[in-house]
């Protein structure tokens, strides 16, 4: 097997017509990661999943998929799945008819009826995709993407519109995929799906990436906070916390257990109770939020 | 090919709307022409009829379908699905198309072979061949170019109207008037030598060197819709 990575993206640029969608992209994704590429709207995120498909060329680049270029169908395609944001469905076909069709020019193998169990649609194999719940479209799009187990699979926003069995569902096919040892790119706006799911992430805003790395490297871009009340006759702290509304206080910290620890051994010391304790470690959302507020700095590459 | 083709054939017969409108209308229409060909070969000849019966399959069976389901199938995203996988836009292509065609080649092959029964057969078979290929050569491209421009099944009540009219109304006008006085003109329209050259197939008057030439125009405009086509042909809605 070879080491090479699935997915390079070199200095990629990609404008429409005056609109510069996406600036100097470099990313590479590493065969059997699961990478998520999230991002305010408008970021660029689905652009630069085009490319990586092969739906559109960039304006200035290099991107290469399994090696080739990934307008290269043939080569590429067949080692390929994509799940696409907007479902693409022929509405008058039945859903063993789509997946059967999609199926056959993917250029891989597999068993219609299979795939159908996979996403809990074997039962609608005669309905017209026109009578399918939103949902439903949604994970007939899913069946038609893993179709004979691909190598490589792009998510985009797999499971906006899905229920939460669906959802387990999906990431339960996910992931016996990733133990065979595919590949997944991801878009979603779920930010807990990434952060409990991706090996690394990149974080695009205006067009570029702001951060790119593990979950861990992004969170610890951003302080984590220790949250609490004081009684009135409490001694001064040892540390400078932000006054919070009366008597609570908030301490932002980057070692949040040296810091916690501090803290509980001065209020034992000193006798004192501290009223609504918690301690929160940053979050995905915290720095997707500070990156849509320019509050991170940037760009912070973490590879 | 021949999945996607499939795939395109099914869609075809499961949509009502699409199978009155661009299959079974143009058939009715064509049998209206049929049963008044005294009336129509009266004023024009009876190739004439040949001839108006052949663009009236191109224009609303193959060009005006073309058009439509080209374009519900973007509005659908059905063909970025389709482009999504190993198949190639020519493969993608041909098989989107090749339903239609090879239903409107079916119809005309029953529908002239039943005017050739009734009123009377063609005299140069292999010419009269010639121009319906040809003819539908040319509306096919105009219809994939016209897909382009239009951004759904809806619009494409629209964008595919004056052409289906406008090779009508050439057909009509050469096939009744001739080409004596304004020939270049004539010829030079979207279906104006290829009428020509069907009527001639058809009444046998004119020798077979002469009506080849006018196979020039002819697949110069298929050349040109092909061109057009190429140029035109959008696989995404506008962003």
């Amino acid at each position: 097997m070879s080491a090479s990575p699935v997915i390079e993206v070199d200095q990629r640029n990609l404008r429409y017509g005056e609109f510069h969608a996406v600036k100097d992209l470099s990313f590479q994704v590493e065969r059997g990661e699961l990478y998520a590429l999230l991002g305010t709207n408008g970021a660029g995120k689905t652009s630069t999943l085009e490319v990586i498909e092969g739906h559109r060329d960039p304006s200035s680049g290099r991107a290469r998929v399994f090696g080739k270029s990934p307008t290269n169908r043939r080569e590429v395609r067949s080692r390929m799945g994509i799940m696409l944001q907007e479902s693409g469905i022929a509405q008058d076909l039945t859903v063993a008819e789509t997946v059967r069709l999609i199926g056959h020019i993917s250029g891989r193998q597999d068993s219609v009826e299979r795939v159908l169990n996979l996403v809990d649609l074997a039962h609608k194999g005669g309905t017209r995709s026109s009578q399918l719940s939103g949902g439903e479209k949604r994970r007939l799009d899913f069946a038609a993407a893993v179709y004979g187990r691909p190598e490589l699979i792009i998510l985009d926003e797999p499971t906006t519109g899905l229920d939460i069995q669906s959802r387990d569902a999906l990431w339960e096919t996910v992931q016996q995929l990733r133990e065979d040892g595919a590949t997944v790119v991801l878009t979603t706006h779920y930010l807990e799906e990434a952060q409990q799911r991706a090996d690394r992430i990149g974080l695009m805003h205006q067009g570029t990436f702001h951060l790119q790395g593990t979950v861990s490297d992004l969170t610890r871009t951003l302080p984590a906070s220790i949250q609490f009340s004081l009684p009135p006759d409490a001694p001064a702290l040892p540390m400078w916390p932000a006054p919070l509304a009366g008597r609570s206080y908030s301490i932002e910290t980057f070692a949040l257990q040296r810091d916690l620890k501090n803290l509980l051994e001065w209020a034992d010391d000193h006798a004192v109770e501290l009223s609504d304790l918690s301690a929160a470690p940053t979050r995905l959302d915290d720095v997707f939020r500070a990156i849509g507020a320019e509050s991170v700095p940037s760009p912070l590459l973490v590879r | 090919m021949f999945a996607i083709a499939y795939g395109e054939l099914v869609q075809i017969l499961r949509n009502r709307a699409v199978l009155i409108t661009s299959l079974l209308m143009p058939v009715a229409v064509s049998i209206f022409i049929i049963n008044l060909r005294d009336t129509f070969a009266r004023i024009g000849s009876l190739g004439y009829v040949g001839a108006v019966l052949v663009f009236t399959i191109a224009a609303f069976t193959l060009y005006a379908t073309t058009v439509t389901s080209l374009a519900a199938r973007r509005q659908d995203r059905f063909l970025k699905r389709l482009r999504s996988t190993a198949a190639s836009d020519p493969t993608i292509l041909s098989g989107l198309v090749a339903p239609v065609t090879g239903i409107s080649l079916l119809q005309i092959a029953v529908i002239l072979s039943v005017f050739a029964g009734i009123g009377g057969a063609a005299v140069q078979v292999a010419l009269l061949v010639a121009g319906v290929v040809a003819s539908f050569a040319m509306m096919l491209a105009l219809g994939i170019a016209t897909a382009g421009i239009t951004k759904s099944p809806e619009h494409a009540q629209v964008t595919a109207l004056p052409l289906s009219l406008g090779v009508i109304a050439v057909a009509s006008w050469v096939g009744i008037t001739g080409t004596e006085s304004l020939a270049p003109l004539e010829r030079l329209l979207p279906g104006g030598a290829a009428t020509e050259l069907m009527v001639n197939a058809w009444n046998g008057d004119v020798p077979v060197t002469e009506s080849l030439l006018l196979l020039l125009p002819t697949l110069a405009w298929v050349i040109a819709a092909v061109a057009l086509a190429s140029r035109m042909f959008r696989w995404e809605p506008r962003r």
